[in-house]
């Protein structure tokens, strides 16, 4: 058995990591795969940079940053397998949900929500209140760029008609109680403990902001990518995501990642997510999507590179000319050879 | 940094490991060093202390809040990074296993900033072998306690003198391949039984 030391961020969207682990894909494998629970991205960056682990669930934005040496040593990452896309979403506060209900904001569709936030945050600027403060989880985020992309339907400048910062998702829910800000963009399980606990209402899933947004990937260090033990990892790894994609493992799924060691949180707060049905306000609305959180589309499509680059550029985020490299960071060839197929686009 | 002097903030919940940190800055001359709860305001008091040297737990979900102070230059006025001193890579590899990381104002020297680094790294250190050698003793101490009761035992039951249910213990650990106190533990176990 070779031993692969895995670290992961505990959130729901680390599902097909946990499985392979605890369902035993990675040992039909040939792998004694041990994840590592990790408190921070940065602390996830760091081990993977010094050794400490051989593989990551990993934000795609860091597995680029990583690799280009944004604000960092840099390591070349290979990205060769989504481990989700999708399965993010905004939560405001109540005060500003009641502000943008008022104004049709609610109905869970982009266009109403940034027209209400645009003339919500208008208003308050005539008034001369302090800009809304939204959180995302770290600065290259898929959540920061969905926000982004909710600013500008809004009609506001990301870089000065509101304020984004950076909360780790166990504060985020404090974080929104205190006012400290005024919204976020975070994975399952964060969005729906802010319902539960009545502090705050869900303003819009993932899906309807960007469609399938690519979310957390496998991220391996590029010079061991192409090892024999990287492409079990990948077997693995795609036979626990056809079994976390099965309805009817589910609940053993929410059960395994509720464990104190994993997610430490009640089953059925989990099972919302995987259901894809969340509760978005304390009165007990609930708005469904079947592909709220995809667990099972795997492969690395070149589309997917093209759109984070997209993102990171219009963030600011990127030095000129880095298309290329952030295409190279995503190994569909990687994935094609470790599950048999055709190499192709 | 005003007339020269450096500033540190400590980010730590382990209140005794920060207190460490702050003891080991200070002897090594660095007079302004603040611990800073380890809270989810922290940008907000950082911005407030304005230190020229941030160091921060690994454990500590906040260093995620670091990494974003030296993108936005905006909320900081001054340009935070984290420390990265490329020629380096051992003392950064040091600071990981260790169990810390630092976060530096721009412009500051990268010898002054080591040196600050090194000694929390020594800190982090000192404090992780303190822990393991407070649980080895009070594991010993549990262990002792354990084949103190069964020697007991053995006296009472078998009416054996101390030495030779010590000895009993001690020859019957070493025939099994066991700990003593897993054959002290075994003998407990089966007087409750019976």
């Amino acid at each position: 058995m070779t031993r692969l030391s895995v670290g992961y961020v505990p959130l729901t969207d680390a599902a097909v990591l946990i499985a392979a682990a605890e369902r035993g894909f990675a040992a039909a494998e040939g792998l004694d795969l041990v994840p590592v629970r990790e408190t921070s991205w940065a602390n996830i960056r760091d081990k993977l940079v010094f050794g400490h682990f051989d593989a990551a669930h990993m934000l795609a934005p860091l597995a680029v940053a990583t690799t280009l040496g944004l604000g960092h040593v840099a390591l070349p990452l290979a990205a060769p397998f989504w481990l989700n896309l999708g399965g993010n979403a905004v939560t405001v506060s109540r005060p500003l949900a009641a502000q943008l209900a008022a104004k049709g904001g609610l109905s869970g569709r982009l266009p109403d929500a940034a027209a209400a936030l645009g003339a919500v945050a208008r208003e308050r600027a005539a008034a001369g209140q302090g800009a809304l403060t939204f959180a995302a989880v770290f600065p290259f985020s898929t959540h920061a760029y969905q926000l982004r992309t909710l600013f500008v339907a809004a009609g506001l400048d990301p870089e000065r008609d509101v304020r984004l910062v950076v909360v780790p998702p166990p504060f985020m829910v404090d974080a929104l109680r205190r006012g400290l800000v005024d919204g976020f963009c975070v994975g399952s399980p964060w969005n729906s403990v802010a319902v539960d606990q009545g502090v705050g209402t869900i303003l819009l899933l993932g899906n309807a902001i960007v469609r399938r947004a690519p979310e957390k990937v496998l991220a391996v260090p590029a010079e061991r990518a192409g090892a024999p033990e990287a492409a079990a990892l990948i077997r693995a790894l795609a036979a626990a995501a056809a079994w976390c994609s099965a309805p009817e493992n589910r609940e053993d799924l929410a059960a395994v990642l509720g464990e104190p060691r994993h997610l430490d949180l009640p089953a059925a707060v989990i099972l919302r997510t995987l259901d894809g049905a969340l509760v978005v306000d304390a009165d007990g609305t609930v708005r469904t999507d079947p592909e709220f959180l995809l667990l099972g589309a795997n492969r690395p499509e070149p589309a997917q590179a093209d759109w984070l680059f997209d993102a990171m550029a219009a963030a600011g985020h990127l030095p000129e000319g880095s298309r290329d490299a952030v295409r190279a960071v995503f190994r569909t060839d990687l994935y094609d050879a470790a599950l048999g197929r055709p190499a192709g686009p | 940094m005003q007339d020269g002097v450096v500033s540190v903030a400590v980010v730590d919940a382990d209140r005794a490991r920060a207190t460490i940190v702050e003891e080991g800055l200070r002897a090594a001359g660095i007079p302004r060093v603040a611990i800073v709860p380890d809270s989810p305001d922290l940008l907000d008091r950082l911005v407030t202390l304005a230190p020229d040297v941030v160091v921060i737990a690994l454990d500590s979900p906040n260093r995620d809040v670091l990494e974003q102070m030296f993108r936005v230059s905006r909320i900081v006025e001054r340009p935070v990074a984290m420390f990265v001193d490329r020629s380096d890579a051992a003392t950064m590899q040091a600071a990981i296993d260790a169990g810390v990381s630092a976060y530096v104002v721009d412009g500051l020297k990268p010898e002054r900033v080591r040196a600050i680094v090194d000694m929390a790294v020594m800190r982090f250190n000192a404090y992780s072998r303190m822990r393991r050698e407070l649980e080895e003793a009070k594991t010993a101490l549990a262990d002792r306690k354990t084949i103190d009761k069964a020697k007991g035992l053995l006296m009472a039951r078998k009416g054996l003198s101390e030495q030779d249910a010590y000895a009993l213990l001690r020859r019957t650990a070493m025939n099994e391949k066991k700990r003593m106190v897993e054959i002290a533990q075994a003998i407990i176990t089966a007087a409750e039984l019976f």
